[in-house]
């Protein structure tokens, strides 16, 4: 009995230890976790090569290229990204993340997508606008804008309201296989995201009339402003050497996206940035 | 992507689904032993917090209990996680939930060893670890053999729940590269890495169990 107790302390010791060993916090920034659903083409996939890829990726890996930070993808399950920010485990949700409604939720980096929430349904539907969605089983990714838009509370809690039912899932290609197989009668996502499945989908079609329209965004922890403007002046300047562009148009998301230089409304920001940087260059 | 860059990507995932196995065999087996010993410890005590601890790890889903783990050192103590402590969590979580289960198939087989053999094995001269480890664990691994290859087959489908903490094993991988190539390729092939990782479990523990049934 005494061996048995003394092993158990010893089993706790080690993994208290272990836990200990891993959690140290870095001085100076070498390295910038961006957390992002591997599940989110074109914002964040995984390619041809089996390399994490994406507009998102692309832009934050030209962002550590700047800053001399060495880009730690990380993959994160969507439902715990905040749990993964306020933990320290990523610095920021970069994944083609909706601002409006989340206003206050996050140090929020300049928008840089303008982008508007659809609805998919398939050809043969004979669903031709949102009214057409009476009754029916809409599906939403759980967590997503899309959802939080249609759900008690949203700007379009009323139109979500006559659904016969808000179905939630946890990725877009299981989804649209439901999609096809019948069994949702219609699936409301982001543009970007539905344009990319509409291409291998055949039979689907994404409505005219959206259900708003909203931007992206690169989401840090509350309090982390200075991060977040570190990262807002380098994306201004891959927007004055045409990198953004460049990207953008590789993703093919060049009508969408929305990157400017903040105007007065934002004069706080900015010279909160020019503070930083004068500080930086001090320091 | 082609089928072979697929079934490389898949592999690499069951490389660190393979690395969840072994590790949480390593640490687990041992550990549900010394669970099993404290859950029969005549300490009343210690009983109840092991009565209690696998109640509560049987009680409650394993994808939960991960979740605890990572993030529990943060939202408890306030520690910030790191990126290795990722797969720390995983193997942590798992290890202490099949440590459970375990032990309370080790205390069947050890609970029914006849109370003769420890009477007859102190006659001897036997002292009680002598006793334990010569006598009694020899028979109690042959007698559990079964149950415990259950649990371990299990473990092999298990490992797919790191997906919830978003670790790069086998599912995770696969629900990835069915996202951006919008097919469900991808599970059919992880469907069949499972089928026939878990085969070869079943194999190999059946040869165990043929080679320790000398007696027969």
């Amino acid at each position: 009995m005494k061996k048995g107790m003394i092993g158990m302390a010893l089993a706790a010791a080690l993994a208290a230890s272990m836990v200990a060993g891993t959690v140290c916090m870095a001085d100076e920034r070498t390295t910038f976790a961006v957390g992002f659903d591997a599940e989110y083409p074109p914002y964040g996939y995984m390619d041809e090569n089996g390399d994490y890829t994406g507009f998102d990726i692309e832009l934050a890996q030209a962002v550590c290229d700047l800053r001399g930070w060495e880009l730690v993808k990380t993959p994160i399950a969507w439902d715990s990204k905040d749990m993964e920010l306020e933990s320290g485990a990523i610095d920021c949700i970069w994944s083609g993340f909706t601002i409006n409604g989340r206003e206050d939720d996050y140090a929020w980096s300049l928008p840089y997508v303008d982008n508007s929430q659809v609805v998919v349904v398939t050809e043969d539907s004979g669903i031709t606008d949102l009214a057409g969605l009476e009754g029916k089983i809409v599906a939403a990714q759980a967590a997503s804008a899309a959802l939080e838009l249609l759900s008690e509370g949203g700007d379009q809690a009323d139109l979500g309201a006559t659904f016969g039912t808000l179905q939630e899932f946890a990725d877009y290609n299981t989804a649209f296989a439901e999609l096809k197989a019948g069994s949702v009668d219609a699936v409301a996502m982001d543009v970007g995201v539905a344009q990319y499945q509409i291409k291998t989908s055949e039979g689907c079609k994404i409505l005219d009339e959206t259900l708003n329209a909203e931007q992206y965004g690169i989401g840090f922890a509350l309090g982390n402003e200075e991060l977040r403007d570190q990262v807002n002046e380098s994306l201004l300047e891959l927007l004055d050497n045409g990198t953004f562009d460049e990207l953008a148009e590789k993703y093919e998301l060049s009508d969408m996206v929305c990157l400017a230089a903040p105007a007065e409304e934002a004069m706080e920001t900015e010279t909160e940035a020019a503070e930083a940087e004068t500080e930086a260059m001090t320091e | 992507m082609s089928f072979s860059v697929m079934l490389e990507q898949l592999s690499s995932g069951m490389v660190k689904s393979l690395g969840i196995f072994v590790l949480t065999l390593v640490f687990s087996l041992p550990l549900g032993l010394l669970v099993a010993f404290g859950r029969m410890s005549k300490n009343r005590l210690l009983q109840n917090i092991i009565k209690v601890y696998i109640s509560v790890l049987r009680g409650t889903p394993l994808m939960l209990q991960l979740l605890v783990v990572y993030f529990g050192p943060y939202y408890l103590f306030g520690m910030r996680i790191g990126g290795t402590y990722r797969f720390l969590a995983i193997i942590i979580g798992f290890s202490l939930n099949y440590a459970a289960y375990f032990a309370e198939i080790y205390r069947s087989g050890i609970e029914s060893m006849p109370v003769g053999q420890y009477e007859a094995a102190t006659v001897l001269g036997y002292n009680k670890i002598q006793c334990f480890f010569r006598i009694i664990f020899p028979q109690v691994v042959k007698r559990i053999l079964p149950a415990v290859t259950n649990e371990v087959i299990t473990l092999v489908k298990d490992t797919s729940l790191s997906f919830s903490l978003a670790y790069a094993e086998m599912f995770t991988i696969a629900k990835q590269i069915a996202a951006a190539q919008t097919t469900f390729m991808p599970f059919v092939v992880a469907a069949i890495f499972y089928y026939v990782f878990n085969l070869v479990v079943a194999v190999t523990m059946e040869k165990i169990e043929k080679k320790l049934s000398y007696y027969q």
